[in-house]
This record gives structure tokens, sequence and C-alpha cells, in this order.
């Protein structure tokens, strides 16, 4: 056990930290600490994923609960010295909301992580996920426990089935109701996947809990185990999360240690174990069926169900697939009740869900909310709104198979049945937020390139039929749309969705439908007038240089790597439109006082063509300095 | 070939080539309008690839159902010959009299007498012998060998060995060499088609070699709002390869990636095990320089 020191640093050691630096960090206060002569008083405490991935490298020192993000080597002495020496906590490092100068030093107190409610991950920054020994101190492995000695299989489904906990794979199958089909087949064995295949870009969910909290994954696993009477459980990871794998292995064997993994858990005469499977790199895999061929070494095509494979999965013998965030839910309520979980959430969706924040939002990361919260509360309380005060267009929930929601439906809950009637899914938990400044049609080209790229190709409809939308996209973010795509679109879309077998197929088109449906006009906007009104395609802008603003500085024409840009010193800069590739570099290189560089799109091009050709030579800039 | 109408003279009848569902209406069509049609195809039997669908794209029509009328009705229509299991060999002649010349290949069966029973099928003696050519016996070099039988043995009493397998080999080349697929192929009993469909089918595997650094562009939707494509460019720009090659040094092997759950960073690349959160392009030269001059 942990001796107890006056004062502990919770480091987030997560993904997003670690690339940031955060080993380094430790070692550099553990050096640090010890150089003062602290180390019986202050320790570092290695955690999992924070949340609140934006800041990091970040910590939260306790018991103060101060919170400080964006660490770096430099700061080290001087928060030593000030903080855990003298106890005066330095303001710098700790978080400021933008667009107010109040910092916020306690953790509670940021808006951030004031709306969650953690429960599945309850241990969040809390324990170091490397230590069982931290994890039991939390009540964990209790409920392991309370299904051995106090419970039967039936009752444990019973109790899953009352606290109304739906599948957090996507779906949202009802959980009991799927244990409870696996523990009535007749053949033996039986088996136990955990699906942490997370495949869709912008979500890292499961990643995280893994990294944060593995025990909380395997006690869910071990008691879905006993409920459907099965001893042998699979854990497919991708393998790119290496952390994560890492982690798990080190959980399962400290488990095994404390015996409560292997035969003959606690004298009850279950067994009980887990095996560690990687894939390696294809997003079908998350669908059950290929995950299953996956592990056979099989094509990891899916296959048409019924039977299901709850019915005959693995090796034709019944098998679970439930997502770890699923997994880690059960633990909770086997110890707290079914009464208490289906307390949380709304009528039809209980408990919490775990998302990840990410894209155009200024506190990026990951987030536990109850079901029911209004996705108001969550970008803008949670998320702290829109960067640089942009306008928040819209956002994207459940990867490439869900959809995107606009800003007039910012009031709707967020549960499975809402998201679905609004055109999304709850999917696993991605939550893109875009603003103003992106392009709907050019998302809706990426996702459905992604989704090509991850066809398996089985069916006709989902391989071909992604080729197809990808092309009809790609000829309008060209500038090449034709009268009546936007009407195919919609048709092919339709057509995939009936006339494909798994999910990957049957919710691929579901971006462009759902875009379609609340941006109707900017796929016209692109096809009649050429026009992107969110300047991103690059066959519909140009760049363009304010005459009235060009301080003729040289930045832009060094940096224009297509050699575009035509100026000298102090003459006013214009760019060959024939020679520029519409990189973007010189609006980044123009300094932020001048802003010269402006992009245009659409009619608005041909107005400023003609300016550019009014003034060919390069004109001094000293008469405007008289003026 | 110069015509005047005169000197064509239309002898009175057509000929399909081919029995697929494009041949058969055409013949339909021909025959309904009174001529005399022969229709050649190669196989025993006229429906072509059709036959062998269950629904069409992107109407999802059933197959059988657009066909099944027009078989019934070439198997009646006293105008349409077939002329099954057969192939044109030459066509000579000119647009309205064409002489055509056709190898009929032998069936074996009397057609008139024949009910389509399928007794023979079942029954034929050799039908199910296969001729085998002798399987060649695949040693490794010494280099190889130990590793690639470590493996092998780690993984020998699981249950659906063959991912792990091809995962430890991955991890120790960075690629299949074709040997050691063959030998694994050999030893494990999986044919080599279905491991080199696994083999092909993940993006973590590949069958060329590839470079000491992989350097991974994540591309996944936090990343691309955020300009991944512009850090991608960059990279191509500096390394002067595309996407999916290895420079010619054996150095870098640049891959765009489906978001690697650092969304928080974005965008981001790793290159290797290390991370590069928050990356502008104009910093990519420096960071690839420092990989450079690492193995001067």
């Amino acid at each position: 056990m942990v001796e107890k020191r006056r004062i502990e640093l919770m480091l987030c050691a997560g993904t997003g930290c670690v690339a940031g630096g955060a080993f380094q960090i430790i070692e550099g206060l553990e050096k640090e600490i010890a150089a003062r002569g602290l180390e019986k008083e202050v320790s570092v405490v290695q955690t999992g994923c924070n949340g609140f991935c934006g800041q990091g490298p970040l910590m939260v020192v306790i018991p103060d609960n101060i919170f400080y993000g964006w660490l770096t080597l430099d700061d080290i002495p001087h928060l030593v010295e000030e903080h855990f020496l003298k106890g005066r906590p330095i303001e710098k490092l700790m978080f400021t909301p933008p667009e107010e100068k109040e910092v916020l030093p306690m953790l509670s107190d940021i808006p951030f992580f004031k709306k969650q409610l953690l429960v599945v991950l309850r241990n969040k920054g809390i324990i170091d996920p490397e230590k069982i020994d931290d994890y039991i101190a939390r009540d964990g492995y209790v409920a392991i426990e309370k299904v051995l000695t106090s419970m039967s299989p039936d009752e444990v489904i019973e109790e899953v089935k009352i606290s109304g906990l739906r599948g957090r794979g996507g779906a949202g199958f009802p959980t009991g109701v799927k244990w409870k089909i696996a523990s009535q087949q007749k053949k033996t064995p039986k088996y136990l996947i955990a699906n942490c295949d997370e495949g869709d870009p912008g979500a890292y969910m499961d990643r995280s809990l893994i990294e944060s909290d593995p025990h909380a994954v395997i006690e869910g696993m071990f008691i879905a185990g006993y409920a459907i009477g099965s001893s042998e459980a699979f854990i497919y990871m991708r393998t790119e999360y290496q952390l994560a794998v890492d982690r798990m292995k080190t959980a399962i064997s400290q488990a095994r240690e404390y015996g409560l993994l292997g035969k003959d858990i606690l004298g009850s005469g279950f067994d009980f174990d887990i095996e560690i499977r990687e894939g390696s790199g294809a997003f079908v895999c998350g669908e059950e069926t290929s995950l299953i061929h996956s592990i056979e070494g099989d094509i990891p095509e899916p296959r048409q169900r019924p039977p299901f494979p709850a019915q005959e999965g693995l090796w034709g013998c019944p098998t679970v697939i439930n997502n770890v965030e699923t997994l880690a839910n059960v633990p909770v309520i086997i110890t707290r009740g079914a009464d208490w979980y289906s307390g949380i959430g709304t009528e039809t969706s209980k408990g919490t869900k775990i998302f990840s924040l990410v894209g155009k939002i200024n506190n990026t990361g990951l987030i536990e909310v109850p079901m029911g919260i209004n996705l108001r509360d969550v970008i803008y309380d949670i998320g702290g709104g829109i960067p640089d005060g942009k306008e928040f267009k819209a956002v994207q929930t459940g990867g490439p198979s869900g959809g995107c929601i606009p800003a007039d439906l910012l009031d709707a809950p967020i549960d499975f049945e809402s998201l679905q009637k609004a055109g999304s899914m709850m999917g696993s938990g991605g939550m893109i937020v875009m603003d103003e400044d992106t392009c709907v049609v050019d998302v809706s080209k990426f996702f459905i390139q992604f989704t090509n790229d991850e066809s398996c190709g089985k069916c006709v409809a989902c391989r071909d039929g992604s080729e197809a939308l990808l092309e009809v996209l790609t000829r309008i973010t060209n500038g090449e749309g034709r009268e009546g795509d936007v009407e195919f679109l919609e048709e092919l879309g339709e057509t995939i969705k009936d006339a494909s077998m798994c999910g990957l197929g049957q919710t691929l088109p579901n971006p462009v439908l759902s875009t379609l449906r609340y941006f109707r006009d900017e796929y016209e906007a692109h096809i009649k007038e050429k026009r992107c009104p969110a300047l991103v395609c690059r066959n519909l802008i140009q760049y363009y240089i304010d005459p009235d603003k060009c301080i003729g500085c040289l930045k832009c024409l060094k940096n224009c790597p297509a050699n575009a840009i035509l100026g000298e010193l102090k003459y006013v800069h214009i760019i060959d439109q024939d020679k520029c590739t519409k990189c973007g570099q010189c609006l980044e290189e123009c300094p932020p006082k001048v802003s010269a560089v402006i992009k245009v799109t659409g009619n608005d091009m041909d107005d400023l063509k003609q300016l550019s050709e009014i003034i060919p030579v390069p004109k001094k800039k000293k008469k405007k300095k008289t003026e | 070939m110069s015509l005047n109408l005169e000197d064509r003279k239309k002898i009175g009848s057509a000929l399909v080539v081919g029995g697929g569902i494009g041949g058969m209406q055409a013949a339909l069509d021909l025959a309904e309008s009174g001529i005399k049609v022969y229709m050649v195809d190669n196989k025993s039997s006229i429906g072509g690839v059709m036959s062998q669908l269950d629904k069409t794209f992107p109407t999802n029509d059933c197959a059988m159902c657009t066909m099944a009328p027009r078989l019934v009705e070439i198997g009646r229509h006293k105008d349409i010959e077939k002329i099954t299991l057969s192939e044109v060999e030459s066509i000579t002649g000119q647009p309205g009299n064409f002489t055509v010349k056709i190898k009929k290949q032998p069936r074996y069966v009397d057609e008139e007498k024949c009910t389509g029973c399928g007794a023979c099928v079942s029954n034929c003696p050799t039908r199910n012998t296969v001729q085998l050519q002798e399987r060649e016996v695949i040693t490794l070099e010494p280099q190889y060998e130990e590793t690639v039988i470590n493996i092998l043995q780690k993984h020998k009493d699981r249950k659906g060995p063959l991912m792990p397998i091809l995962q430890d080999v991955n991890e120790v080349y960075n690629y299949f060499p074709e040997k050691i697929l063959k030998y694994i192929s050999q030893e494990t009993g999986y044919p080599l088609t279905h491991i080199n469909r696994i083999a092909t089918f993940y993006s973590a595997f590949s069958l060329k070699p590839i470079g000491k650094h992989v350097i991974n562009v994540c591309m996944g939707t936090a990343c691309y709002v955020r300009g991944a494509e512009l850090l991608l460019e960059k990279f191509v720009d500096v390394l002067g390869v595309g996407i999916d090659e290895t420079t010619e040094d054996m150095l870098f092997t640049l891959k765009s990636v489906r978001c690697i759950g650092c969304c928080g960073l974005a965008p981001v690349a790793t290159i290797g095990d290390d991370v590069y959160g928050k990356l502008q392009s104009k910093d990519i030269p420096d960071i690839i320089a420092k990989y450079q001059k690492k193995e001067q």
C-alpha cells in the first residue's frame, strides 16, 4: 500500500499527455523533489487519462485539488520551490477560461469538470492504473466478491436488465437481453469478448478508459463471464494503442497474481481467464462478426446475422461481445444496485456516456456525462465554446457512421433515440465540433473516403456505392458539380443503406444524408454557384492580397512554396493565380496586425481578379504612408 | 470496304454471340421481329453472369426475376436456335452477309434425350480426383529460421494462431518476406492464399520492405479539420516520396493513418514511437533532419 504523503501530484500519463512530454515532466519533478529533500513529503503518481487533454501535460495537486496545465520542464524548479516548499500555488500555470481573466485554481471550479458525472471513469486521475492496490482501495473487485458469494448468474443478468444498461459500442442493444440469450444456449464452451477495436476517427474513449482504469474492465468482464457461464474471454484491442495494451497486460497479470483470474476464483469453483488479442488496423473488425473472424484467424469480413454471435459465435459457440465501456459499467451496477443506476439518464437511455470532445472547441478532451444532457451544455459549458470567437456550425456524433447535428438542434437531449431521430447516432462516442470554417461537403467527402478505404469489399453496395459517392462528392468539391447530383447522392445513399449487410455499409451514407438534410444549401452553393461558403474547397477559392493593407514585408513571398507571389520589399505583393496551389501558407505568414491575405470564393473571385489586373506592377508603398 | 445498298444482299438470319442477359434480350428482340436467330455461348447453358447474382446494383432488383422470363421465352421460341459449348472461330463477309465458323465442343450427352436430372454429375467416378503437383519444401536461411520457428512454437497450442503469428513476424521484420509466408503456410497448414488475404487485409501489414522510421500522419476527423492534409503534403514534399512509399535510403516510410486517438493534440503525426502533436508544416523539415542526423 502507498504511504500517505503530505502532497500527492497526480500526473496524467494518458497518450495525449505522454506525447506532450509527461514522462520527462515526471522525471524532472522527481529529480527536483529529491534535490530539495522532499521525497518523504511529496510523491508523484502516474494516473491514467485525466480527460482535459487540451491542457496536457497536466497534473492535479492533492489534497488542495489544484489543477496545473501546459507544464514545461522550465516551470518545474519554480513550481516545486514556490508551491510544494513554500505553499504558494502558482497562478501562471493554472487554468484560465478563454475570454475571461480570472484564473480557476481548483479542479472542481473548472466548468470542464463541473458538469460531468463520473461513473465509468470514477477512478480516472485518482489511481495509478498500473497498481491493483489502488483500484482495490477504491472498492475495486468488491462486485466480484458480491456476485460469487451472494448472486446466481440469473440474478446478475436480471440486475443488469433492470439497470437498463445498453451497449455503448454504438447500436445500443440492451446488455441484459444479450446476456440472457447467451446464457440460455445449450452449447458449450461459451465465450466472452470485450471489444476495444476503436476505429472511429476522432474517438478515443475506450483507449483512455483502459489507460486510466484497466481493472474496471477486467472486473466487468469477470461478471459478464460469470453471468453467461463463460470461463474463457478475449479482449480485442487495436495494436496502435500500445500504451493501453501494455497497461492491460500489466493489469491482467496482477489480477492473476491476486487470484482474481485463473482457476477456482475465491474458492467458488468458477474459472475465468482473459487473453489479449490485437487487431492490425482494419476498421471493419469493430463489427462483431468480423471481429470473431479476426480472432479465429479467418478473413475478417462480416457474415449474415442471424444466427447472432450470442447463439453461434466464436468457433461456432455462443459468444457475447460487449464494448469495454459497457463492461466497465457493470461493476458499479452490481455494487451500487440497478435502482441507483437507472436513476441516472432518460426514460430509454440509462446511465452515463463517455464522449471524446474534439475538433474546433476550446476544451478538447474526454468527458463523461449523464444521458439526457443537452448538446449546448456539452459544447458551451464543458467544452468552453468555439475558439477565436467563431460561429458554431455543427457537431458530428457517431464517427463515420453518424451524422451532423446543426445549431438549431443544440437543445436536443443526448440519448440513443433522439440522436437517431436527428439523423445521427450515439456511435461509440466521438463528438467532433465544427465551426463556420468547416465545409460540410468536404467533411462528408472525408468520411466517405474513410469508409471507402475501410470497406472490406464483400458487398457490392458498400464497396462500389462508396466509390460512386466519393466520385460525386469529389466532383462537387472540385467545382464540377452537376444539376441532379444532390438527388443522386440521396438515392444512392438510401440504396447503400438497404443493400449492405453489416453496420459499416448500412451506416456509411449517414454523413452525406444528414448533411444533405441540414445543409442542402451548401451543396447547392457548390454546384450551382461554384462557391464554397466555408472557404475550404481549393478549386473554388482564391487567395488574394488586399493592396490597401499589404505592407510589402516579403514574408509571404519568401515562404510561398510555389513561388506564386510577385513583389519586392515595400511593394504591394500580388498572387499569381495560375501558379498558386492554394496551400494557405501566405495566410499563415501574414502578420496578424496586417492580415492583408484573404480568401474569396464564388462571384467575389471575379470582382477581385479585375483589381489585380489594375495594378500589374507593384506600386510604391510610400505614397500610402504620406496619406 | 465500300458498300452501296444494291450490293448488300441481306441473308435472313442473325447470330448473337454470348447468352448473357444482353444477348438474350437482343435475341428475343430479333426473333420477335421475325428474324431467325442463332445464339452462341461458350458455356454449357445460357444465362451468363447475371444468373449467379442475388441482387443487382443499384436498384436492388432480384436478378432471377429479371432473367427467368427471358430464359423461358428463349427456350421455347421457335426462331431461336441455341448453340452452346461453342465458340466463334472466324467471321468473314460483310454487313448483311456474314459467314461464321463455329467450333462446337463435344458434349458427350445426347441433348435430345437429356432431362437435366444431374444424376451423371453425382455418379461420375473421376470428378473429384484432384491432380496435385508435388509441393516444393521450403527451408529458410539460418538467420530467419530460428526466429520464425520460435514464433511458430510460441503460438502452437493457441486456437486461431494465424493472427498472433503474423503479428509477431511483422514485429521482427516490419514486412512479410514471401518465403516466410510460404514457410508459415507449410508449417501451419493454412493455404498460402488464405495467409496472403490476411496479410493484405490489415493496414499494419505490408508485403514490401518498409523504412526504418514509419511516419504516420493522422487523418482522423479532428486532425483533418485542423489541416492534417497540409501536413501530409509537406511530408511528401520534404521526403520526395508519395504516401505508402519508402525513401531510397530505407529510412522513412510515409503513411496516413486513421486516427491514433490523440485528438486533443490535433494535428498529429507519429514517427516510430515518437508522437508530434500540434504539428505545423514549417516544423517538418527540422524534424526529418533530426532523424537523418541520427543515422550519420
